[in-house]
């Protein structure tokens, strides 16, 4: 009796040869994008969206093509921080053409296509049980989006990630090798606990880990203009792969981002240096 | 998943789905050899898990269901597909050319409604009285894509 691998095809529904399908779709549209970079961590809270915007905004500023994916569909915050919240989304003659922020960064969030004060819901057959098939639902959307969109020639295209050593790791699958990552991490035991997690697992696949980010390396205190301590923590860390750099805590950094105020017009501070810097590494360590 | 006939050791073809009831997909295969018909019966969470990888189930010779004119699916799970609800005697405020209609498909189920709703405002505002191809191109040019 014949086997599974016996037979070609699967009889005429085609699931196998439409997912290959979308596969093959998804790396075509992504043709033009010179460097995927995923920024997560694991950890939730400590400044991923906020990092992820303003390393597109001083990537943008050295002139390069950007673009972000917010792939957090649950808890989209760059819409609001891009300030493309209620943008329009316009078919172009192909695909879907992305709202730009006024510093001309492209942008991809669910926070543009749902109200902050609704939940991302699907419609479906097994209503109650979403623990059964949500995360496959959400990797069919994320590629569709990734499908379905104007990429055009980009420098860099950033994923802002969901927290979630685990879902880190699903887009790094997901994503496939040619998507490197930057962990972000704050200086707390227990945040560099769960990025090494995050490391670890990601240590098992063929990713590029590029380094890691710590953020809210202390705050910036604008009345004495220097730098202060935040958090009671080993200033060095264990972590094992490169440090890209260290970005102080700014509450007038955390108002731009409510307001949507791009990074350009960011004042030169302590912090935007310290951006500036973390930006500059990561373009050495992608060439 | 695949279908042996076991007495003809022969794959077995898909012939129809039937549509949908209460989350249960009937999926109709049968034998080329023997002619031998059985249908595959599925749960809610098979069908939800098949639909969330976002794929189409009929088969691949039924040109109704390779353009969603007949996905089982969409009509268990109703999306929205950026079809423009239109009450009974009542105008619709914006027309759409087929053109511009057509490219309306080019991007995301799930994206469209708002992008409608988005590009008839866009529309309204400049008098327009219908999105064609035209329209779309001043849209994307006006918010910077």
């Amino acid at each position: 009796m014949k086997g599974y691998h016996d037979i070609v095809g699967d009889g005429g529904s085609r699931i196998l040869e439409q997912v290959a399908e979308k596969q093959t779709r998804i790396a075509g549209g992504l043709a033009g994008v010179r460097h995927l970079v995923a920024v997560g961590s694991g950890k939730g809270g400590v400044g991923k969206s906020t990092l992820t915007l303003h390393l597109a905004g001083a990537l943008r500023a050295r002139g390069l093509r950007i673009a972000i994916l917010d792939a957090d569909f649950n808890g989209p915050s760059q819409a609001r921080m891009a300030g493309v919240q209620d943008a329009v989304f316009v078919p172009g003659s192909h695909k879907l053409a992305l709202p730009r922020t006024v510093d001309g960064i492209s942008v991809f969030s669910m926070g543009s296509l749902i109200p902050e004060s609704k939940a991302l819901e699907f419609e479906s057959a097994a209503p109650g049980d979403s623990h059964t098939w949500r995360a496959t639902k959400e990797f069919a959307l994320l590629g569709d989006i990734l499908a379905s969109t104007e990429w055009g020639t980009l420098d860099v295209l950033l994923f802002d990630l969901p927290p979630g050593a685990d879902r880190t790791v699903q887009y790094a699958d997901f994503l496939g090798p040619r998507t490197s990552f930057v962990l972000v991490t704050i200086p707390s035991e227990v945040s560099r606990g769960v990025v090494a997690r995050s490391v670890a697992a990601l240590s098992n696949g063929p990713n590029r880990v590029l380094g890691y980010v710590e953020n809210m390396s202390g705050y910036y205190c604008r009345d004495c203009n220097a730098i202060k301590p935040l958090f009671d923590a080993p200033e060095s860390s264990t972590l094992e792969i490169p440090c890209l750099g260290t970005v102080p805590f700014d509450p007038e950094l955390a108002r731009h981002c409510d307001l949507g105020i791009p990074f350009s017009e960011l004042p030169d501070t302590p912090v935007r240096r310290a951006l500036d810097r973390v930006t500059g590494k990561l373009l050495e360590t992608l060439s | 998943m695949k279908f042996l006939c076991v007495p003809c050791d022969t794959p077995m073809k898909l012939q129809t789905v039937v549509p949908p009831d209460r989350g249960s997909l009937s999926v109709v295969y049968s034998c080329p050899e023997c002619g031998y018909e059985m249908a595959m019966l599925t749960n809610a969470y098979e069908t939800q898990v098949v639909q969330s990888l976002g794929v189409r189930i009929g088969p691949a010779t039924d040109a109704a269901t390779a353009s969603g004119g007949k996905c089982p699916f969409p009509g268990m799970i109703p999306s929205s597909d950026g079809t423009t609800e239109q009450r009974a005697g009542e105008p619709m405020a914006v027309r759409w050319t087929a053109a511009a209609e057509a490219r309306l498909t080019n991007i995301p189920e799930f994206v469209r409604p708002m992008a409608k709703i988005g590009i008839e405002k866009f529309a309204k505002d400049r008098g327009a009285v219908e999105v064609d191809e035209k329209i779309l191109d001043e849209a994307k040019e006006f918010f910077g894509m």
